[in-house]
């Protein structure tokens, strides 16, 4: 099952500090299933991607930004928010399975708690079944 | 070397602090996220204040000690708002500072963000003028002193100091022109604040000038303690002829006169005046542009004149135009001011229709990266 169970992460390169935990195929070294995808800001994030994620195959999806408040950006993170929950244009689409996306803010020096929230993502997603690969 | 510096400034210092401050104030309250905002709290607070302290206040050699006398001792609260006054000015200051401070470490103040960087040092610079000439206006001995020492100083510069000094005091010696001049400087400079904070936030799209209620109330209730357990005293009735042999200093707002007092040459203090400013100018500079030449790139074909990216730009470098284009279906088109963009990306996250990319992260290339994992 740990072997079809896919999890797209994709990242603002300002958050959470992820260039000393990948292998060299983008994968998290604690959690092999695990893609990681960056990107320069969490506002860059369309939610297109993240439906192309599950679409595609993914068992789940998330995206990381600063603290809210913290946006290198200035408003990357809130907008990522407001699109995510679906108040600001483009919206993520309402027929996704909203337990298949997360979205943490967290800043770059918040490893530990980014594992324990991605450990959590992960069971969570175990309890929900995945699609066969 | 310097890059590196201030990113392990931010990584080391500033992010652990504020994963502290996170802890005890919650990700909505804390005050590191609002520190552009925590100096126009202060500014409410001097501004009402002031007002109230202006409606006393007499401008004339002879009065301007018996107001401040009246005001200290007789006037219900009169000491209470005296020292708000006082408290929220050197709150100000350290608020300021830390804004500064922030903004630096965090490299947040060069490239697209020049013109809020470089107005705001002109700010800085005001803000220590007015705070200055309050401390002035008080006219006790130590004031008059600190006027005398800070009029000596104005006239050590060379050829255009007498002139100076002369600005300052309205004249040769001090006089009654002196304390209007001190009162302009007071009333008339913050004209001056209001037109570069408008400056400060031209090119900032919705920015954040108010602190939550919570924090606001935080703070005034915070000066209130300060001003109850530490309110400020008034000294002796001035004479002229004299210089007070004890002067206490506020280091925020009088470090030449407090340098000059502890023996420092005037040349190396005005060394340090002129320098510390012009320094924050040219700061930016010194730091070459990490994406040269990039900016935000629309496809004209795609676009279709929806101004989502315009309205979602924080940098406000996207206006909309007409497309003037008969062929096509669409009306309007964006297009990017190159200058203001900071190649973060959030025009593409807001674009539905595939037309505006920034050079550096395609979003297609995300796409398909993703499309990748999930095929292998």
């Amino acid at each position: 099952m740990a072997k079809d169970k896919k999890v797209i992460g994709i990242v603002c390169e300002r958050s959470v500090d992820l260039t000393d935990q990948l292998d060299s195929n983008g994968y998290l070294k604690d959690n092999p299933n695990v893609k990681i995808v960056t990107v320069p800001c969490s506002g860059h994030i369309q939610p297109i991607m993240m439906e192309t994620a599950l679409k595609k195959g993914a068992c789940g999806t998330f995206a990381t930004g600063c603290r809210m408040g913290d946006c290198h950006y200035r408003e990357g993170n809130k907008f990522l928010r407001e699109r995510l929950l679906g108040t600001r244009m483009p919206k993520l689409k309402p027929t996704v399975d909203k337990r298949r996306v997360q979205a943490y803010w967290l800043s770059a020096v918040e490893y530990e708690k980014f594992k324990d929230l991605i450990h959590q993502f992960d069971e969570s997603l175990d309890t929900l079944g995945c699609p066969e690969g | 070397m310097y890059t590196q510096l201030i990113g392990s400034l931010q990584k080391n210092v500033v992010l652990p602090l504020e994963k502290v401050a996170n802890k005890v104030f919650t990700q909505s309250y804390n005050p590191f996220y609002y520190h552009g905002a925590l100096p126009n709290f202060f500014i409410w607070v001097l501004f009402i204040s002031g007002l109230l302290l202006f409606a006393y206040y007499t401008p004339t050699l002879e009065r301007a000690y018996n107001t401040l006398s009246y005001i200290t001792h007789e006037l219900p609260f009169g000491n209470a708002i005296r020292s708000m006054h006082r408290y929220a000015s050197d709150g100000m200051m350290i608020f300021v500072m830390l804004h500064m401070l922030r903004v630096w470490f965090t490299d947040r103040y060069r490239e697209y963000r020049i013109l809020p960087w470089l107005t705001g040092v002109i700010l800085l610079s005001i803000t220590f003028t007015i705070g200055l000439s309050g401390y002035m206006m008080i006219w006790d001995q130590e004031a008059v002193t600190l006027t005398y020492i800070t009029a000596n100083f104005l006239k050590q510069f060379p050829v255009i100091g007498p002139s100076l000094s002369s600005l300052l005091l309205g004249g040769e010696l001090v006089s009654d022109f002196t304390l209007t001049r001190l009162l302009f400087l007071h009333l008339g400079i913050p004209l001056l604040l209001m037109f570069f904070l408008w400056m400060h936030y031209l090119r900032i799209t919705r920015p954040v000038t108010d602190p939550p209620l919570a924090l606001n109330l935080v703070l005034l209730g915070g000066l209130f303690l300060f001003c109850g357990v530490f309110p400020v005293s008034l000294g002796d009735r001035p004479n002229l002829q004299l210089v007070s042999p004890t002067l206490d200093l506020s280091f925020l707002y009088a470090w030449p006169q407090y340098l000059i007092t502890q023996g420092w040459s005037t040349g190396v203090v005005w060394l340090l005046v002129l320098g510390v400013p012009v320094g924050l100018l040219i700061l930016p500079y010194i730091q070459k542009k990490a994406l040269r030449g990039q900016f935000a790139q629309v496809l004209d074909s795609s676009c279709t004149g929806c101004s989502l990216c315009y309205h979602d730009c924080p940098y406000e470098a996207i206006t909309m135009v007409d497309r003037n284009d008969p062929t096509s279906r669409f009306k309007r088109l964006a297009i990017v001011d190159p200058g203001r963009c900071a190649n973060c990306g959030l025009c593409v996250g807001a674009c539905a229709f595939k037309a505006i990319e920034i050079p550096r992260r395609d979003s297609q290339d995300v796409l398909k990266e993703i499309e990748m994992a999930l095929n292998s």
